[in-house]
């Protein structure tokens, strides 16, 4: 009981109040915007999270990510653009309601249904991450090493595209994570003599150079090319909103139970989990011909989904340190800046904190609904905002931003480079999540299999003795079974016009 | 813009070689036969191996080495990339001597009377407004050290 008033009286000091009232404002901002992703939101707000003490950090990206998933929503229903991909699933649907004359319905159903699934998500989280963190005290460096393994794996089977694709995004992750001094034998590699890497690659020029200068890139050729519609005025949007969430509730506690469980999942994030929502719920419904003509059912399904996504992907990172999305995994970044490292150790050592974060959560979810509904009444002016000018002042923020971590023009340039990299990758189908997983977890793959491999005097199959290792192990092995044979099958199996084809998605939401 | 399979394979297969490579030169742990120089050889291993059924997966595409897909022109996309590395290797090269307060409301005004089609008051006003606002941030507020260049003499 004392910790969890101690916990609310570090949310609701002043100085976190206020970081999640700009968090959130900063959010809607960019997940209005059709292009920037709340992925977009959490690279770029990151640099100013290493000024912030651990819980306003961490409040600021849950705030931002939430409330840019929702304002995702609105261009979606508005002018058929969704915001950002996590609304792609129901955009359809959503603009459809408003050519029925029911805009302002579309939008109330889309913010309550995606504050109930934030809450739910919330509510999973509270009560099975600590559960499941005590479990998983009694884990070794053999557990470790093949959770953190199983994670890259399925990032890699979820990310869309090819898998081989996939595969290698991961290994170029991976190679930039081994960049530095070893962590188990002090040894220094691929540094090229630059002194400023001993340390490693900054994780900051790695996020901003992969998420955002890479979306620069691909949206700056397009300026002056779509013209934004003419936004149309929308209406109460909580009028009649209520009875209707009320009248698919099962979809809504579906949607946002299967979210959570989606985002938990390494690689998997809410835009997945809005997916696979909007299908399950066309799929188990008496009226499957209405989908896609404005019927409301998978739009409260998805949406719901997709904002519980969010929460859920926080059990596998706060309780392992093995992230669930690409935001997760930047979450992971900032608590190690601050010298906090997730595991279950940290449901004990640091109890406070993370119940404040579940606060966190809870308290960003509820503000869904007064900041969504100025999103939506100020939405006809942030499309307004001409994007010649908008992107160039991302550019900028994204070379402060980069520098700041360290005040090292190298990493200005670094990310640059991994900008350009990140944009020939997406072009060409390989998927970037896999790549940013493997950049935060390769330090945690390679010293707990070095652990291990000392521990075993060089015996692999001590990786298996022990019973919840061995499970894993088999079913990382089965995971990889599977993309290895995938892989090959898809190079044997290229036709004239391959499957390789399509552009990989960059993994944000 | 699609560069066809097998040559990104065999850059991707070329950087395994060299990190396998590499990984050889580093020492193991005493007594031990494995050591800092492992986990690299198994990802070079690894990405040697991806690498070339990459290259055999782009041989039978039969597939341009490069191709454009965009909606947007090759030359205006090309332009764009050229801009936005040009803004930032400007920025690398000239603030440590001209200092933040001067390169970057000129080069954000550049980039976005460029962008805007000429509307070079609007690019001006936004740029100084927008620096001024990041230095403010970044500078006096979260005492990120941007280089004030030649303006250090003229201030200090």
């Amino acid at each position: 009981m004392s910790e969890l008033l101690t916990a609310l009286g570090m949310v609701f000091s002043w100085d976190v109040i206020l970081v999640v009232l700009g968090a959130s404002l900063f959010g809607l901002f960019i997940g209005a915007i059709p292009g920037l992703s709340a992925t977009m939101a959490t690279a770029l707000l990151v640099p100013l999270t290493f000024f912030m003490d651990p819980l306003p950090a961490v409040a600021s990206i849950v705030a931002a990510t939430a409330m840019a998933i929702v304002a995702g929503d609105i261009p979606g229903a508005l002018l058929r653009i969704p915001g950002t991909p996590a609304s792609a699933a129901y955009t359809e649907e959503a603009y459809q309601m408003g050519q029925k004359g029911f805009l302002g319905q579309a939008l109330g159903v889309n913010l309550l249904c995606s504050a109930t699934g934030g809450l739910i998500g919330v509510a999973v989280l509270a009560g099975f991450a600590p559960l499941i963190a005590e479990f998983a005290l009694s884990f070794t460096s053999d557990e470790y090493f093949w959770l953190a393994l199983l994670g890259l794996s399925c990032a890699v089977l979820v990310s869309g595209g090819v898998p081989l694709k996939g595969a290698l995004s991961m290994l170029l992750g991976l190679m930039i994570s081994m960049v530095g001094m070893d962590s188990v034998s002090g040894q220094v590699r691929f540094t090229f003599g630059v002194s400023e890497l001993i340390g490693g690659v900054s994780i900051l020029p790695v996020l901003i150079g992969l998420f955002a200068v890479t979306e620069i890139l691909r949206r700056l050729p397009e300026i002056g090319r779509d013209v934004i519609p003419q936004v149309p005025e929308v209406g109460n949007p909580f009028r009649g909103a209520c009875s209707l969430m009320w009248k698919y509730k099962g979809g809504v506690v579906r949607g946002g139970l299967l979210g959570t469980v989606i985002g938990a999942l390494p690689g998997a994030g809410a835009d997945i989990a809005s997916w696979v929502s909007y299908a399950l719920a066309r799929r188990f419904s008496r009226t499957p011909e209405k989908f896609g003509t404005g019927h409301p059912e998978g739009l409260v399904a998805a949406s719901s989904a997709n904002n519980a996504a969010l929460a859920g992907a926080y059990v596998p990172a706060l309780v392992f340190g093995i992230p669930g999305d690409t935001i997760t995994a930047i979450i992971i970044g900032v608590l190690m800046m601050k010298g906090i490292t997730p595991g279950p150790d940290v449901f004990t050592t640091d109890s406070t904190l993370v119940m404040a974060i579940f606060l966190v959560f809870l308290l960003a979810n509820l503000l869904l609904l007064p900041l969504g509904l100025l999103a939506v009444k100020s939405t006809r002016h942030l499309l307004a905002l001409p994007t010649s000018v908008l992107y160039p002042l991302i550019l900028l923020f994204c070379i402060v931003g980069a520098y700041a971590a360290n005040n090292s023009l190298l990493d200005v340039g670094l990310m640059l480079v991994l900008g350009l990299l990140a944009y020939v990758m997406t072009e060409n189908g390989f998927p970037i999540g896999p790549m940013i997983l493997a950049v935060i977890l390769g330090p945690v793959v390679e010293s707990n299999f070095m652990r291990s491999m000392i521990k075993s005097n060089g015996d692999l199959s001590m990786l298996f003795d022990r019973p919840i290792a061995a499970a894993l192990g088999a079913l990382a092995l089965l995971v990889w079974g599977s993309i290895i044979l995938g892989s090959v099958r898809s190079a044997l199996s290229q036709r004239k016009n391959g499957s390789g084809d399509g552009k990989a998605g960059v993994c944000s939401q | 813009m699609r560069i066809n399979d097998w040559f990104l394979g065999l850059l991707l297969a070329a950087l395994g070689v060299a990190t396998l490579v590499a990984a050889q030169a580093f020492p193991t742990i005493p007594r031990q036969e494995y050591g800092a120089g492992t986990f690299p050889a198994i990802i070079g291993s690894l990405m040697t191996a991806l690498g070339s059924l990459l290259v055999l997966s782009g041989c039978r595409q039969h597939m341009p080495f490069f191709s454009w897909h965009s909606k947007v022109s090759l030359s205006r996309s090309f332009a764009c990339f050229a801009a936005v590395i040009a803004f930032v290797l400007a920025y690398l090269l000239l603030t440590p001597l001209l200092g933040f307060p001067i390169v970057a409301p000129v080069l954000l005004a550049l980039m976005i009377g460029w962008l805007s089609g000429g509307r070079w008051v609007m690019a001006v006003s936004v740029a100084t407004v927008m620096s001024a606002m990041v230095w403010l941030a970044f500078a006096e507020l979260l005492h990120v050290p941007l280089s004030l260049g030649v303006l250090e003499e003229v201030i200090y």
